[in-house]
């Protein structure tokens, strides 16, 4: 078996919206697929048809061989799911939660309760195991989540916005554990909304917008499509913009854009901007400010699409006609 | 967080703990008892509609209908209590409802679980609050003076047909959570279902009362069947053609609804 998750050209419809527009992926056995996009992409769509949730219009989905739709309780002998909502019974405590799905999955009462220590243990939980689910925390929740997700060690783990709304701390936590699973064989598909985030955990990335993939590759093929990192330049009299785009173009090689008077501008590395500001000094153009940074999901897409990520484009649109 | 320093390959887990269907379902039924632990208060909010529909019905209406109120009592007493017993089966269908909506229903389907089990669980769990309800209703009916010729034996057949039913017509309740678009519709659902069998069956009065056309309703209606069961093993008698019935109209319920509520939950994940 060449892959551990295998789409192609999945279409699923809700009505008029089509939340997968022929969605194409791969996961090697062993790996982390990260699967990015904003709000609406439809990267909880391909979560649930891939965990057997929803079935698809058209396309097909197979998980370790096994066709979700037509092998469902094959498929589910196989997986963990942590849904972008917590998948707890809120009444049940952390250990409660975990017993009952040991069981379910034909755990001995006995086997059950060592395995819910276990990873009560694992995921730091230890303090508020007997307290109902309700009563965690935001990082606590999400971390029995996803101990829920693994009581069976599952081959194949689906992890949709795992750490949205998380504090940095709970972040990297979770980003640890993600990391244990895979050293342990484990494949995950993971959607984010956050660049970074696919970057520090996956093998390979499939930005999707629309219920389409838009690109796909490496973090590192990724990064080169859309510049490694962003040098954002101010200068201090707005009319030496336009002059600012040509040196910046010139000396990075890349098109530059204007934004809120400011000039944005693609580079592969440090550098490279150093290259940029070396030649806007030589050229005497005075800046009131820079820097240097990260491109954000949103200069992913706009750099992939020509456009904004749609929350953004709609607020832009409000406040235009606001 | 604890390190784990395997980087080997992945550890398996080998349970084979043969448990069906119905051992996934006494799973899940504690699964939905345990919220009572939470909330204890939940115990005495099970009983409170029986008890005050048997009180008031015996105290303030019994004398009026039958001359003195433990005349009343000693006729409708049980088949009152069957009827307050009825409101609380809207809580299978709230259930299921509110279980959908929440993720952890999403993290059960798609884990090899039997989908019977998730929702038999459900009943099987409101089985245990109708019998506690059932089980104090009664011991206040006893202690208030009411008297089964049939003595334990056949006060507890009685309890076992009242249960049945209701065990089946939880099923109906079942279907209307997992297709309601709202909280309400279930109670409405409830009462549009209850009320109209309730009148036109024998549970608050004899056949002969009835007006010609429903008197033949009231000869097949399932609520005849289930008043007239329990009054014949609260009187000592021993089993007939109503409790053929009540057998009959128990399993053909169970037939048409369990089938359609497993159809309605797998349309609901699957939209
Ligand atoms: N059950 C549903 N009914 C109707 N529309 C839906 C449903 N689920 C998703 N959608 C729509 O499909 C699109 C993709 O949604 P989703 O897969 O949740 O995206 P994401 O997880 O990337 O935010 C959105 O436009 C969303 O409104
Ligand atoms: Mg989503």
């Amino acid at each position: 078996m060449k892959h551990a998750i295998e789409v192609r050209g999945l279409v699923k419809s809700f009505g008029e919206v089509r939340a997968l527009d022929g969605v194409t992926l791969a996961a090697a056995p062993g790996t982390v697929l990260g699967v990015l996009g904003p709000n609406g992409a439809g990267k909880t769509t391909a979560v649930r048809v891939l965990s057997t949730l929803t079935s698809p219009d058209a396309g097909t989905a197979r998980v370790l061989g096994h066709d979700v739709a037509a092998e469902a309780r094959k498929v589910r002998e196989r997986i963990g799911l942590t849904g972008q909502y917590a998948g707890l019974d809120p009444n049940l405590s952390g250990e409660q939660n975990l017993v009952l799905i040991a069981r379910l999955l034909g755990a001995s009462r006995r086997q059950a309760r060592q395995r819910a220590h276990e990873l009560i243990e694992r995921f730091d939980l230890a303090h508020a195991a007997t307290r109902a689910a309700a009563k965690y925390s935001g990082g606590m929740r999400r971390r029995l989540d996803l101990a829920a997700s693994i009581v069976r060690r599952p081959e194949v783990l689906f992890l949709d916005e795992p750490t949205t709304g998380l504090d940095p701390q709970s972040r990297g936590g979770l980003w640890e554990i993600v990391r244990e699973l895979v050293a342990e064989g484990t494949t995950v598909l993971l959607t984010t909304q956050y660049l970074e985030e696919a970057d520090q955990l996956a093998h390979a990335i499939a930005v999707i917008d629309h219920g389409r993939v838009i690109a796909s590759g490496t973090p590192s093929e990724l990064k080169q499509t859309v510049g490694g990192l962003v040098l954002r330049l101010s200068p201090t009299r707005p009319e030496a913009a336009e002059q600012l785009v040509q040196l910046a173009e010139w000396a990075a090689g890349a098109s530059a854009r204007r934004e809120d008077g400011a000039v944005v501008v693609p580079v592969a590395h440090a550098g490279e901007a150093q290259a940029v500001m070396a030649r806007i000094g030589q050229a005497g153009v005075d800046l009131a400010g820079f820097g240097l940074h990260e491109p954000t999901l949103d200069e992913v897409f706009l750099s992939l699409t020509g456009h904004r990520t749609e929350t953004d484009h709609q607020q832009k649109t409000k406040e235009l006609t606001a | 967080m604890t390190a784990l320093a395997s980087t080997g390959p992945r550890p398996t887990t080998t349970w084979n703990t043969t448990r069906g269907p119905l051992g996934q379902s006494a799973s899940m039924a504690a699964r939905s008892l345990a919220s009572i632990k939470h909330y204890p208060a939940q115990l005495v909010e099970f009983f409170m509609i029986p008890l005050m529909i048997l009180l008031s019905i015996t105290f303030f209406m019994g004398g009026q209908m039958m001359g003195s109120w433990q005349d009343f009592l000693q006729y409708a007493g049980p088949t009152i209590i069957a009827m307050g017993l009825f409101f609380a089966i809207t809580s299978t269908g709230m259930g299921l409802y509110g279980d959908i909506k929440e993720g952890v229903f999403d993290r059960l389907t798609a884990m090899p679980v039997s989908r019977f089990a998730l929702l038999a669980g459900r009943v099987a769990a409101d089985m245990v609050k109708h019998a506690w309800a059932l089980l104090v209703v009664g011991a206040v009916a006893f202690a208030i003076g009411y008297r089964a010729e049939g003595g334990a034996a056949g006060t507890a057949a009685a309890a076992g047909a009242l249960l049945l039913f209701l065990f089946a017509v939880s099923w109906t309740m079942a279907l209307v959570g997992l297709t309601a678009k709202s909280e309400e519709q279930i109670q409405t659902w409830m009462i549009s279902l209850l009320m109209p069998l309730a009148y036109t069956s024998t549970i608050f009065v004899e056949k002969d009362t009835l007006p010609g056309p429903v008197q033949w309703w009231a000869q097949v209606n399932p609520m005849t069947a289930l008043a007239d069961t329990m009054r014949m093993f609260l009187g000592g008698g021993s089993p007939g053609a109503e409790t053929l019935a009540l057998l009959a109209w128990c399993a053909a319920i169970l037939a048409v609804f369990v089938p359609l509520s497993l159809r309605a939950y797998r349309r609901k994940l699957t939209n």
